[in-house]
């Protein structure tokens, strides 16, 4: 399914109206039982009887509507909860198309829905669908206050994507955007992405100096993604000759992850692989 | 500050009283609906009808309160996982003791509180809230007993109590974990099993073990690492140890590493030439 279609179908459908049209009617009928009665002597009995039945079926009714609702909800959110973990598991497929039937329809809770195109970002940008990415990127920076925590790792993935298509200036734009954010010193997810565009423009003293001051942080934040630093590290290295240097940082990346999907992730840095020695995982690990 | 044991004496009688609340309220809406239609309201036909109007009000103005109490502590977690441990402990205090009529909230707080004192190192104190939790009927909240399990054997393991550390790991594998835990499982189980010295058992299954660790935080999937190099090295692996070892190492500073878990040492005779190696 076309990802704009997906961004409508998804938006958050409104609460019902149909429970608070119900209450009015039981209020008005209650209160015409209780007049009726008042001007009636003898029936202010029967007039007890169908209130006290009008309340139980309000009580029944709201109860079974409250109940599904959150039937409703819990289930969406078990839905976007198993997509996430299909995303961390690295099953593509399987999390494209959880992520796609979540929001293939108008989503109980709005929260729901911004996680599940937040993870449809990362389904994406696997199978290299990085306009789509740009496009569910903006629709969030749309919805969200710009101080929302998630906007900085949003405006990441969007800066991420531009650089994967070529687009430079607009790459360079949003990192300069990135860096207003107060704390921005303090992200390893940009300083990933400053990474790869100075080795990408052809910076690499830049990118080197970024890689030195921040390798440590990029690997407390990003845990095994740190592998994309020191790949990057090791472009930057071969292309100012330093072999001895590349081939160390091209061990320490393969020891993290494998080549293939390295070369996946940087198409830029394919050539390495000819040039340089991987680590190989003991046999052990690979059985 | 709150003392552990009247948090939890506490947090038992407020159960007891929210039921208590909470059972007369439903009887009483439900014997002013019979009763009104079979004529127990004699001296005013309306008078159960005003009763019943009542009760609802008082539930609604509880129910009410009970909410506000509980989004009180809703972001406890989030303070507690930033390090802001004396604010978080003012909320998760405030709610423990503020009347609820929903069991879920006190179920919840008290678990926020052991999450407080584990954060805060204070092991034995995190571990008798967490028994306290686990010897409740967790109904609609049952989720909460895995994280709670995971908690306890986490305080054990510090402890040093490994009998109660494997009865607390037992109680998780009956039941159906999210990647989530399943993560935090796997990193219990192999310190566990470091302790007793079963270096085999931490081998088994070792592909999934890397590719488990592999999505865990930089400094518990270094710890993993760590761990299992240290079951390569024990049992005769050096080539698989060191891969493991140096994996552990650029993921996170070597001496942050074994100041938590000095038990890896072994692993790195010099630690200080091994971070000047990342």
């Amino acid at each position: 399914m076309e990802v704009r279609t997906l961004l409508e179908v998804s938006q958050p459908r409104g609460r019902g109206r149909w429970p608070a049209f119900v209450a009015g009617l039981g209020m008005v009928l209650a209160v015409g039982v209780l007049s009726m009665a008042q001007r009636s002597d003898g029936a202010e009995q029967s007039a007890q009887t169908a209130i006290s039945l009008l309340m139980l079926l309000a009580l029944v009714g709201l109860t079974a509507y409250n109940y599904h609702q959150a039937r409703a909800r819990r289930k969406e959110q078990a839905q976007v909860e198993a997509a996430e973990e299909l995303v961390q598991l690295r099953r593509w497929p399987q999390a494209a198309m959880a992520l796609q039937s979540v929001l293939s329809r108008p989503a109980y809770l709005p929260m729901a829905r911004f996680q599940a195109l937040l993870y449809f970002t990362s389904v994406l940008s696997r199978f290299h669908r990085f306009d789509d990415v740009i496009e569910i990127c903006d629709h969030l920076l749309q919805i969200l206050p710009p101080t929302a925590p998630p906007v900085h790792m949003i405006k990441v993935t969007r800066g991420m994507a531009l650089l994967r298509q070529d687009r430079l200036f607009d790459a360079d734009r949003a990192i300069s955007d990135l860096r207003r954010f107060p704390q921005s010193n303090e992200s390893g997810a940009l300083a990933l992405l400053e990474l790869y565009r100075d080795v990408k423009t052809g910076h690499p003293n830049e990118a080197l100096e970024m890689f030195g001051v921040r390798r440590d942080q990029i690997a407390r934040q990003l845990g095994h993604r740190v592998a994309d630093a020191y790949v990057l590290a090791a472009k930057a290295h071969d292309l100012l000759g330093h072999t001895d240097a590349a081939q160390a940082a091209y061990e320490a990346a393969t020891l993290l992850a494998p080549a293939g999907e390295l070369r996946r992730r940087y198409p830029e840095i394919a050539d390495l692989a000819a040039k340089y020695r991987q680590t190989e995982a003991p046999a052990e690990v690979l059985a | 500050m709150t003392s552990v044991q009247s948090a939890i004496s506490r947090f038992r009688r407020d159960l007891t009283i929210g039921a208590a609340v909470r059972g007369s309220l439903i009887f009483g809406a439900i014997f002013c609906l019979l009763g009104g239609p079979a004529g127990v309201f004699s001296t005013s036909a309306l008078h159960g009808t005003v009763v019943l109007i009542a009760i609802c009000f008082t539930w609604f103005v509880l129910g009410y309160r009970s909410i506000q109490s509980s989004r009180i502590a809703a972001d406890s977690p989030l303070l507690i996982a930033t390090g802001q441990l004396d604010e978080a402990e003012k909320r998760i205090d405030a709610a423990l003791k503020g009347f609820s009529l929903f069991k879920a909230n006190k179920l919840l707080s008290l678990h926020h509180f052991a999450m407080l004192r584990h954060a805060q190192r204070r092991w034995q104190e995190s571990a008798l809230l967490c028994g306290a939790l686990l010897r409740q009927r967790m109904g609609a909240m049952g989720g909460l007993s895995r994280p709670a399990s995971l908690l306890l054997a986490d305080n054990l393991l510090h402890m040093g109590d490994l009998p109660g550390t494997y009865a607390a790991l037992g109680r998780l594998y009956q039941q159906r974990l999210n990647l989530a835990e399943a993560l935090t499982l796997q990193q219990l189980q192999l310190e566990y099993l470091s302790r007793v010295g079963a270096f085999d058992a931490m081998l088994a299954g070792l592909k999934s073990k890397v590719q488990l660790a592999e999505l865990m935080p930089s400094s518990l999937s270094a710890r993993t690492h760590a761990f299992l190099a240290l079951a390569a090295l024990k049992t005769g692996r050096i080539k698989l140890s060191d891969w493991l070892r140096k994996r552990a190492a650029l993921l996170c500073e070597v001496q942050t590493l074994l100041t938590e878990r000095p038990a890896l040492a072994e692993l790195w005779p010099n630690p200080a030439e091994a971070s000047g190696g990342r």
